[in-house]
């Protein structure tokens, strides 16, 4: 599942790595260290949580984000030069958006509301584990206090978000049933920010870490980071799966939740969500009369057309979509695309499923 | 250190338009008495030249817009609608007639298909012939209807029914959606009916009573259950049973123009019965100053124009206040918040005025018809 990465550089520390050497290190770190491997994270995006399970992790989660642009402004109150605020101050954007409504942090809060939770309970905080306040705590603390080489070295796990879509927030998500399109729709908006942040980060502490110890420094930094995540996943693991010790004061099941089948204006309602017609791998999607893939010049991105509609691409919808002509099969697709991204094509064809027969149901894609 | 400044709402920040609505003639053989069309409409000899579309469209292209709604009254109508939709095709514009599919359409439907076409949006008045031809005040238009959308799937054209619902025809929804499967449509639009135009002239002849609206949304719901995959039905539900307003056209200013016969352009097609605005005209102005400094999309354009409830409101920009156009024609004040929206004080007048129009006998339709003098329902006293 996990792309290959060199093995570690043994005498790392103790004499200076070369930039290649230095990131290999740092990458190892991930593949060892990640979240992503945490058995919490396994049963989420396996979609074995059960509701509540997915209530207390969104949750707790939330404190994380809503302290990510805290984190940031500390950070970027620090940054002697104009160049590198700009940068910087990017996160705090994306995170707190330009306005109401917008941004990262309002989009967990939709996610939060979309599994049932009040919004002012979420917002409160109050539900949460005393172990996610104090790791994520400590990761402020840290990014204040500490080297500014540390700091932005700490924020590298963005290196190791995942970039296939089954591994996304989102992408999991669509393993639950009671997890509603629009909630999705709303949350897999913006996820092509973090490789854009790790790029700028690593750069930086490729070119700042000229000593051994800085270097060892870095490493240090991106393993505490990697356990202030870890942590988080232990403390709902032991309070929500088990043991099930919810600590005094913890959200429990059937707290802080919206009052269910509040009676609403009949409208448009989400209907249920139902397995969308499956494609297989030997299938040949196409677009059919009516339906055009197109690079908008305004706005620089590229969209897909079709009847009275117009849908907004994420960057791997339009990888898959660039290469569906009517001739290639799902798994042809999938191996172009893995000798690109340099990826196992069974992983992305089991990926790109979904995503052909999600595009399929809505009458824009055809075998 | 200079003080930072603020980043502009996005509010106040004009986006890029994304479609365009060309209503290439008010012409029109039916005569549906809810036709969204001012009621006084465009004469021929008013309409602009072809060259003139040309060039609307070339800039809409260079603005960002996407979708262009071929429209009207009829579109094909007009003797240039192949070469308005090749230019469409050329430009890379999405293409969608939306045609009443009798006339002379079927005749030129394969013409449009050659030069491009992208989709076709075909209206149907009823299921039953007999009441969808007294319904669009045409005789033998069911038949013709029929046979030009079995020519748009024949052709491989996605075929899109779009179904005006009223209480002439609000029994006949499941009707509509065997209809839309049968004909091979991958779209069905069950739209109940708006109430500007000539259907604010004619509301209580097609005000649905509520119990029927709820019908009507339950049945498109396990429609689109046991349709998934097969067809994609849109619902629009009449906003005097609703609970918040809908963003008209996207928000005014924000997505949509609607260029008319004349090139007057509007940003939605019920924004001329709102008096004092200042429409410009394709032949005075680029499409983009209209867009971007013409005083009637900047009348209400953002937030900035709203009163209370909407000034403080979280859904502010979800919906943008609702639609100014119905605010003008029942509250008196365009600049009130929509009464369609459950937190405008006229609200529950709003509704109580659906439901006693409801229940009575309806009265005969006034059909929409060039030159007729009916008296404007805006000039009288807001009814709320």
């Amino acid at each position: 599942m996990t792309a290959q990465f060199p093995p570690p550089v043994p005498e790392a520390g103790q004499r200076l790595l070369s930039h290649e050497e230095l990131e290999a290190a740092l990458r190892d770190i991930g593949a060892r260290r990640y979240h992503n491997l945490h058995p919490f994270h396994r049963l989420l995006h396996d979609g074995k949580l059960s509701k509540d399970q997915v209530r207390a992790w969104a949750l707790n989660r939330y404190y994380y984000q809503a302290m990510i642009p805290v984190k940031d402004a500390a950070l970027l109150a620090r940054l002697p030069d104009a160049q590198l605020r700009r940068i910087w101050r990017q996160r705090i954007v994306d995170h707190d958006g330009d306005h109401e409504g917008d941004g990262g942090i309002e989009r967990w809060l939709k996610l939060a509301e979309g599994v049932g939770f009040a919004r002012d309970y979420v917002l409160s905080t109050q539900g949460i584990l005393s172990a996610t306040r104090f790791s994520v705590d400590a990761y402020v603390h840290f990014v204040s206090e500490r080297s500014l080489l540390e700091a932005i070295a700490s924020s590298l796990t963005e290196m190791f978000s995942p970039t296939i879509i089954s591994e996304r927030v989102a992408g999991m998500l669509k393993n639950y049933d009671f997890i509603t399109k629009e909630t999705l729709a709303y949350f897999d908006k913006r996820l092509t920010q973090a490789p854009r942040d790790a790029d700028f980060a690593l750069d930086y502490v490729k070119r700042h870490a000229t000593t051994p110890e800085m270097q060892r420094a870095a490493m240090d930094a991106l393993t505490f980071k990697c356990n202030v995540l870890w942590t988080q996943l232990d403390a709902l693991y032991f309070a929500y799966v088990s043991p099930g010790m919810v600590p005094p004061d913890a959200w429990q099941p059937g707290e802080g939740l919206v009052t269910e089948n509040a009676p609403a204006e009949p409208g448009p309602a989400a209907t249920p969500t139902a397995q969308p017609a499956a494609f297989s791998g030997s299938d040949v999607p196409r677009l059919p009369r009516g339906v055009r893939l197109r690079f908008d010049e305004v706005r620089n991105k590229h969209v897909l057309l079709a009847p009275e509609r117009t849908f907004d691409l994420d960057d791997n919808a339009v990888a898959v979509l660039k290469l569906v002509d009517g001739q290639n099969t799902v798994s042809q697709i999938a191996h172009t695309l893995g000798q690109t991204y340099d990826a196992d094509p069974a992983v992305i064809e089991a990926d790109i499923l979904p995503m052909l027969a999600g595009l399929a149901q809505k009458r824009v894609l055809e075998r | 250190m200079n003080a930072p400044t603020p980043a502009p709402s996005p509010a106040d920040v004009i986006p890029a338009p994304v479609g365009l609505l060309a209503e290439l003639t008010h012409r029109c053989p039916l005569r549906c008495p809810y036709c969204s069309n001012p009621l006084e409409l465009d004469r021929r000899s008013a309409e602009l030249d072809t060259q003139t579309w040309l060039r609307v469209l070339t800039e809409a292209a260079g603005l960002g817009v996407l979708h262009v709604h071929l429209s009207g009254g009829e579109p094909t109508a007009r003797n240039d609608i192949v070469e308005i939709t090749a230019k469409c095709a050329e430009l890379g514009l999405y293409s969608n007639l939306i045609t009443s599919g009798v006339g002379g359409a079927l005749a030129k439907l394969d013409a449009l298909y050659d030069a491009g076409l992208d989709h076709v949006q075909l209206s149907v008045q009823g299921v039953d012939a007999q009441s969808a031809e007294k319904i669009g005040g045409l005789k033998n238009a069911q038949p013709q209807k029929m046979q030009f959308a079995a020519r748009v799937t024949e052709l491989g054209l996605p075929l899109t029914l779009n179904s005006v619902i009223h209480r002439g025809n609000i029994h006949e929804v499941p009707g509509f959606i065997d209809l839309a499967v049968k004909l091979g449509a991958k779209r069905l639009e069950v739209a109940h009916t708006q109430y500007y135009g000539w259907a604010y002239v004619n509301r209580a002849a097609l005000m649905p009573d509520k119990a029927q609206v709820d019908e009507s949304i339950r049945i498109v719901e396990a429609a689109r259950e046991r349709l998934k995959g097969q067809l994609v039905i849109d619902l629009v539900v009449p906003d005097y049973y609703a609970k918040y307003p809908k963003a008209c056209a996207g928000g005014w200013g924000r997505k949509l123009m609607n260029v008319t016969p004349q090139g007057k352009v509007l940003p939605c097609h019920a924004a001329e019965t709102i008096p004092g605005l200042e429409f410009w005209y394709v032949g005075d102005h680029s499409l983009g100053d209209i867009w971007t400094k013409s005083p009637a999309f900047a009348a209400y354009r953002g937030t900035s124009w709203m009163k209370e409830p909407c000034r403080s409101c979280d859904r502010r920009e979800k919906d943008w206040g609702g639609c100014r156009c119905q605010a003008l024609a029942l509250t008196g004040d365009a600049a009130n918040t929509d009464p369609a929206c459950s937190l405008s004080p006229l609200h529950a007048k709003m509704r109580d005025l659906a439901k006693e129009e409801a229940a009575e006998n309806p009265p005969d339709y006034i059909y929409r018809s060039i030159g007729t003098n009916v008296q404007n329902p805006l000039s009288e006293k807001a009814p709320l």
